[in-house]
């Protein structure tokens, strides 16, 4: 970096895209029979909900989010004296009031700072044999993404614990999209589980409509390996899981969009896994006959349309589904990236391996990706972008609105937050949610 | 007189402190106006009496019930964020790590449709998060805070800038008092501090108290020209329906504080009254008003339902000196409504309601209800003030509804806590519930019951409210469809040992049950 560039770097942020660690809340509530504890101000959970699941498609906060979700809500006393038996409290009465099996305690700012021993107050828990874990979420950690990984570390360490027994062949842990903060993650785990299972793999998908509970995740040291899809969430549980369990993982940074790509990423992981190629290549002729289908139907709108379609686009989006919605547009559908911003504060060490990514997005294209979380330079950048003869297209976030407008262009919301959306099972990726992500442009398009 | 307010303070004195508030009771609605001792708590704010709030003396601190179980609710934080974080030519900076900025997008949502419906110019909302980290919680950000102060200056170039403390940075004491002044200097535009940590006050309604006062002390016009015309309305993102209601008393409606910008802020102190849709919002700033620049605030309960709306419209006439046409300008409205309500009366024939709401908008709302001849046995407000600011026997709200409009059997305090929202439903069993803030609703829809988000705060207001009122209520309830279905497949998170227990106070009564081990 620059010298001038690094005087001009301010810490400030407007137009957030994403939440605190204590957001993970919401993953834990994505767990069936889950509940989250939030160990935490009044407010910082209320807060999360309204980013990550509210805000982000109207996606409602399941079965022990949102309103459900128990808190310590710390007050001036707990700050003064500590928050410990308040805790203890807020844990006793959880366990008989909620209908779980699994809780997870997430402390926040308040919590950390004031120096409560949680883990003092949660061992007491454990030592009875009750499924509580503990986890250190405060907000200035990082981001709900950062909190996901913890959280996910937390249950594993305290509540999988240890195996020493046999792997089971052809068995995957899936380390997918971050629950809520995904717009579309419920859909995306429903298509991504179809594909590995028609290819001949059984999938613990952990989170979701598709996860089965606590029990799956007691199934993790079982797997063959781990599933890691996406650019870089999930690759420190891979690693953890790697030295813990002797677990090998396969990492796919970019998640498939579309029968090429889909079809590719099934043949690597069968490839990586050593299970018979048979099932696999069968549920591919299946599914790419579908799908040409579909898109030979498609692509006479596509060539034929008159009234004008965009052809430049600029994608703002957290990593994992701007590359994915970037090599899909670029490579298969043949539209011209122009800007892509990633914003979900990638930590450094990540970050040239996601830009080489972009440089290698399709043959003869090489972009250079952004990364940025400040909505207003977000915002300025996109506006400053030449998008030729035809209409601006804009993969965004519901913040882009306003900029949208002013150049007169589509937005298609594809990242947190999403207001002008009502998501529930949708999905953009894999075979199926390729078209659906075909649909949502081109209807915008010609509405 | 003493002051009940005191400006020179840059910070606030809870509600929980200032006026005994109480997030946990349960009884009737005759029986929490009468431990409430308003008159009693009023004396001692208007100076006039032996009064007993903030002494805590026996008799007149309210009985809590502390339960050991909470669930997540809003804070102070938030309620400054939706409050000064929405007026259009002002920024506000949230000194704190980004997670305490999550909820813009939902404050984005409503400050557009706010603008909307004032005919204002619709844009995104700016909010400014320094965005703290860790390294920051231990050596301090007091320079991150300037830097996004002279960001949003250049940014936007606001007329004025708040700054919000936060649960972190206030347990690590930054000193935004001091920044503020030192950047107001360097500004020349009112550089605002507000003390609103989430941990900070018991009940989130306290921030409305801290975005009043920031705004009255700093933006305000200290040498007001009297607008004889112009009127208050403390409010939020309501559609103006104030306008009419007001027109045949000559007055010009200025709403404070969202949507309202800098010049609109400053001229409340020349307006010729102030009045709310809700003195659970609108008393601090009425009371500050008044107190600091002569400017009455309304003595009457809130414009709700016949009795509310009459003696609401009556207490402004004699402050403008129009008692003179009040009584016709009543009466041809009740007679213009009533045949439409009389109508909708027998539509709702039967129907039982129950209402969820901030405190004493629930006392107007359930006013209405009753007026459309709906049978409300339950009720829950998120926090009640046993006084208000201004300590006027005529604002006490809650008496009025007892007293025009007759008690409510089971009147609950609880703030967004939906585990005991189940036990609360059962005991009265309502065909459809009404509610504003989220948490509760998604419980009353799996067991059956429709919601009716009220997120037009101002829709029940004035007489043409209750026909509003009505209207939508009829198609809320064809809703109860969707519900049964809900009802008959999705479970609730919680245990059946909980949901069997009769008294959703329990534990706070006998906390010894948890000792028994899990069920
Ligand atoms: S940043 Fe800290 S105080 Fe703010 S919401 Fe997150 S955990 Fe709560």
């Amino acid at each position: 970096m620059t010298e001038k560039k690094k005087v001009k770097k301010s810490n400030s942020i407007v137009h957030s895209r994403y939440g605190c660690a204590i957001g993970a809340v919401n993953s834990v509530a994505a767990i069936p029979r889950g509940i989250p504890i939030a160990n935490c101000g009044p407010g910082c959970a209320d807060k999360q909900y309204f980013m990550l699941s509210f805000s982000n498609g109207f996606q409602g906060a399941g079965y022990s989010g949102g309103g459900a979700l128990p808190s310590s809500n710390i007050g001036e006393n707990e700050i003064v004296f500590g928050g410990q038996n308040k805790l203890d409290d807020l844990i006793k009465s959880a366990l008989k009031i909620m209908d779980g099996d699994l809780f997870v305690v997430l402390t926040g700012c308040a919590g950390e700072l004031i120096g409560d021993d949680v883990g003092a107050v949660v061992k007491g828990y454990q030592e009875k044999g009750y499924p509580v874990v503990y986890a250190e979420a405060a907000g200035f950690k990082g981001n709900n993404l950062i909190g996901h990984e913890i959280v996910v570390k937390a249950i594993i360490d305290q509540y999988v614990g240890d195996y020493n027994g046999e792997k089971e062949k052809g068995l995957i842990n899936l380390w997918f999209e971050v629950p809520y903060f995904h717009t579309n993650w419920r859909g995306d785990y429903i298509e991504i589980k179809r594909i590995l299972e028609g290819a001949g793999f059984k999938v613990q998908v952990l989170f979701g409509s598709e996860a089965k509970g606590p029990d799956e995740w007691k199934g993790i040291p079982k797997a063959q390996f781990n599933l890691v899809v996406s650019p870089w969430v999930g690759l420190e549980t891979a690693e953890h899981l790697k030295e813990k369990y002797d677990q090998p993982f396969l990492h796919i940074p970019i998640i498939p969009i579309g029968e090429e790509a889909t079809t590719a990423f099934v043949r690597k992981v069968v490839d990586f896994a050593g299970i018979d190629k048979e099932k696999s290549e069968a549920f591919i002729e299946e599914e790419a006959a579908r799908y040409y289908y579909f898109l030979e139907h498609f692509s006479e709108f596509f060539s034929e349309y008159w009234f004008g379609l965009p052809a430049k686009f600029t994608t703002v989006a957290d990593a994992a589904y701007n590359l994915a919605i970037t090599k899909f547009f670029t490579d298969q559908v043949g539209l011209i990236p122009v800007r892509q911003i990633i914003t979900d504060n990638t930590p450094e060490k990540y970050r040239d391996r996601i830009r080489e990514l972009y440089r290698n997005i399709s043959e003869g294209i090489s972009l250079e990706v952004d990364f940025i979380e400040d909505g207003y330079q977000i915002e300025a950048e996109v506006k400053k972008v030449d998008y030729g003869s035809s209409v601006p297209l804009i993969l965004g976030s519901s913040w882009e609105d306003d900029v949208v407008k002013e150049l007169g262009g589509i937005l298609v919301p594809i990242s947190t937050p999403v207001t002008s959306e009502v998501v529930i099972n949708r999905s953009y990726i894999g075979y199926n949610g390729a078209l659906t992500l075909l649909e949502k442009v081109y209807s915008a398009t010609v509405k | 007189m003493t002051r009940k307010i005191n400006l020179d303070l840059s910070s606030v004195e809870n509600r929980e402190m200032r006026l005994g508030s109480i997030i946990s009771w349960d009884g009737s609605a005759s029986e929490l106006a009468e431990a409430s001792n308003y008159d009693i708590r009023g004396q001692k704010r208007t100076g006039e009496g032996g009064g007993c709030a903030g002494k805590k003396g026996p008799g007149c601190k309210l009985c809590e019930l502390n339960m050991p179980f909470n669930q997540q609710t809003m804070c102070n934080h938030s309620i400054v964020g939706c409050q000064v974080g929405n007026i259009p030519d002002c920024i506000l900076i949230e000194h704190s790590p980004i997670g305490c900025s999550a909820i813009h997008p939902r404050f984005n949502l409503g400050y557009r449709i706010g603008l909307m419906r004032r005919g204002k110019e619709v844009k995104n909302l700016q909010i400014v998060s320094t965005n703290l980290l860790e390294r920051d919680m231990v050596f301090g950000a007091s320079d991150k805070l300037r830097r996004s102060i002279r960001d949003a200056y250049e940014r936007f170039n606001p007329k004025a800038i708040f700054i919000s403390m936060s649960c972190s940075t206030a347990i690590i004491g930054e000193d935004i008092e001091s920044i503020a002044m030192e950047m107001e200097g360097e500004l020349n535009i009112p550089v605002i501090p507000l003390f609103c940590e989430g941990f900070r006050s018991k009940h989130w309604s306290t921030g409305f108290d801290i975005s009043q006062h920031g705004v009255v002390r700093q933006i305000v016009n200290k040498n007001p020209q009297k607008q004889k015309d112009l009127i208050n309305i403390v409010a939020l993102w309501g559609t103006d329906y104030f306008t009419e209601l007001l027109k045949p008393l000559g007055l010009r409606v200025n709403y404070l504080i969202d949507m309202a910008s800098f010049d609109e802020l400053a001229q409340a102190s020349e307006a010729a009254a102030t009045a709310t849709f809700c003195h659970t919002l609108g008393s601090y700033m009425a009371t500050a008003l008044e107190e600091k620049y002569g400017v009455p605030q309304v003595n009457a309960s809130q414009p709700y339902g016949f009795a509310g709306t009459d003696d609401w419209l009556r207490a402004i006439a004699k402050i403008m000196g129009k008692e003179e046409i009040i009584e016709e300008y009543i009466a041809s409205e009740h007679a213009r409504v009533l045949p439409k309500i009389q109508e909708l009366r027998e539509k709702l024939k039967g129907i039982k309601g129950f209402v969820s709401t901030g405190s004493s908008y629930a006392h107007g709302m359930i006013s209405v209800l009753r007026e459309l001849g709906i049978e409300v046995n339950g009720s829950i407000v998120f926090h009640h003030d046993p006084v208000y600011d201004s300590g006027h026997t005529e604002q006490n709200t809650l008496k009025h509804l007892v007293d025009n409009y007759g008690d409510i059997e089971h009147f609950t305090v609880s703030k967004t806590q939906q585990f005991q929202f189940y036990g609360l439903l059962k005991r009265v069993n309502p065909d459809f519930i009404i509610i504003r803030h989220n948490g509760l609703a998604p419980l009353a829809a799996k067991v059956g019951i429709p919601a009716f988000a009220m997120g037009d705060e101002h829709f029940p207001v004035g007489y043409d409210g209750i026909i509003r009122v009505g209207e939508a209520l009829i198609e809320i309830l064809a809703r109860k469809k969707f519900n049964q279905v809900l009802q008959r497949h999705v479970k609730l998170p919680y245990t059946d040992w909980w949901l069997s227990q009769a008294d959703p106070f329990i534990l706070a009564k006998h906390p010894e049950i948890l000792e028994e081990g899990k069920q």
